[in-house]
């Protein structure tokens, strides 16, 4: 037998240990140093130099083991130049593109995108939203009580038209803004 | 041989996935609907918003059939889970919308949410809410008529002056 020192000492003693277990399955009278009970049965020509059990033991001990597998992994083999590097790196896909649909609004002169609502004018309507419907809110007192009628918003000083028969009546105390055109 | 992975391929499919599943799914576009039945313009992401309009308008019709139909009221049941709703729905709702044939509803993006997503916002509204309008600036194109007749006006005096 020979035993080939291998890198890891804790591989080696586990190797040991499966090899003790080994000799003891095989040879249950053979456990230390006494002489085997039986004989040789057979004396065949073999060949000077046998394929060791232990080797085979080993490769497939060490097949999962990190050491070997590192020899197995994807890694660079040259150094990538400057040149190759800019290339990938300014390549137009990798760039920002650079947007052309910015337009200015015309209400309020803030910028816009063209198929966007401004920013500006969305929150300007977005304030005057909330305030109507904290109206709302107080007008119909608790929650699960939306009206079976039309809502018609009015201003300081307004008086409901005979268009707006019927409809509940949202007051504001303010000035009517004058981008919300009175229907 | 085929060429491309099969998962990945979604030819045809115009119902988009939201949510943690079907069942989510409709959950979430059910309680936008019912969103936007109550206050009348919601924002949401542009997604979802987009989906919901279909079925927002697809409830809109079957209120328009009456309070009577069984088949209308079955489903304005399921869509609202708030109950006086349904008494908005075909009270307020269907005899405003009762003259126009379709699209009742309005679909315009607004900028990026400012969260940490930055995702694409919607707002979704029903035309002829009493709230202040979108200002929503319409571009003048060539088709209008004021512009067909200045046109005609234009190559008219062109004709006139150039022989």
């Amino acid at each position: 037998l020979v035993l080939v020192l291998s890198p890891l000492p804790r591989l080696r003693g586990l190797l040991q240990h499966c090899w003790g277990r080994l000799e003891r399955s095989l040879l249950p009278g053979f456990s230390g140093s006494q002489s085997p009970p039986w004989g040789p049965a057979l004396a065949v020509q073999a060949p000077a130099f046998l394929p060791e059990p232990g080797s085979d033991l080993r490769e497939s001990n060490e097949a999962p083991s990190l050491f070997d597998s590192i020899l197995w992994m994807a890694a660079p083999k040259k150094r990538r130049t400057i040149e190759v590097n800019r290339c990938r790196r300014r390549h137009p896909s990798k760039l920002i593109k650079v947007k052309r649909n910015i337009d200015v609004c015309p209400e309020c002169g803030n910028l816009k995108l063209k198929h966007v609502l401004c920013g500006y004018c969305y929150a300007k309507v977005k304030a005057e939203t909330r305030l109507i419907r904290i109206e709302i809110g107080k007008k119909e007192g608790g929650p699960f009580n939306a009206p079976t009628v039309e809502t018609v918003v009015l201003y300081d000083g307004e008086k409901p038209s005979q268009k707006d028969e019927g409809k509940r009546i949202i007051e504001r105390a303010r000035k009517r803004p004058s981008w919300f055109v009175q229907n | 041989m085929r060429l491309s992975v099969a998962v990945a391929i979604s030819h045809g499919r115009v119902y988009r996935k939201l949510g943690l599943g079907p069942r989510s799914r409709l959950d979430l576009l059910r309680n936008l609907v019912t969103a936007l039945v109550r206050h009348e313009r919601i924002e949401a992401p542009w997604a979802r918003a987009d989906e919901m309009q279909g079925y927002a308008e697809r409830l809109i019709e079957y209120a328009k059939l009456g309070d009577t139909n069984e088949y209308a009221m079955r489903m304005a049941n399921f869509w609202l889970t708030e109950k006086d709703l349904i008494h908005k729905l075909f009270k307020v709702l269907a005899p405003r919308f009762q003259p126009h044939p379709g699209s009742y509803t309005r679909l315009l993006q607004i900028p990026n949410r400012d969260g940490l997503d930055r995702a694409k916002m919607a707002v979704i509204e029903l035309k002829g809410n009493p709230l202040p309008p979108l200002i929503c600036r319409h571009r003048d194109t060539e088709k209008t008529l004021l512009n067909q007749l200045l046109k005609g006006y234009r190559e008219d005096l062109q004709q006139a002056t150039a022989p």
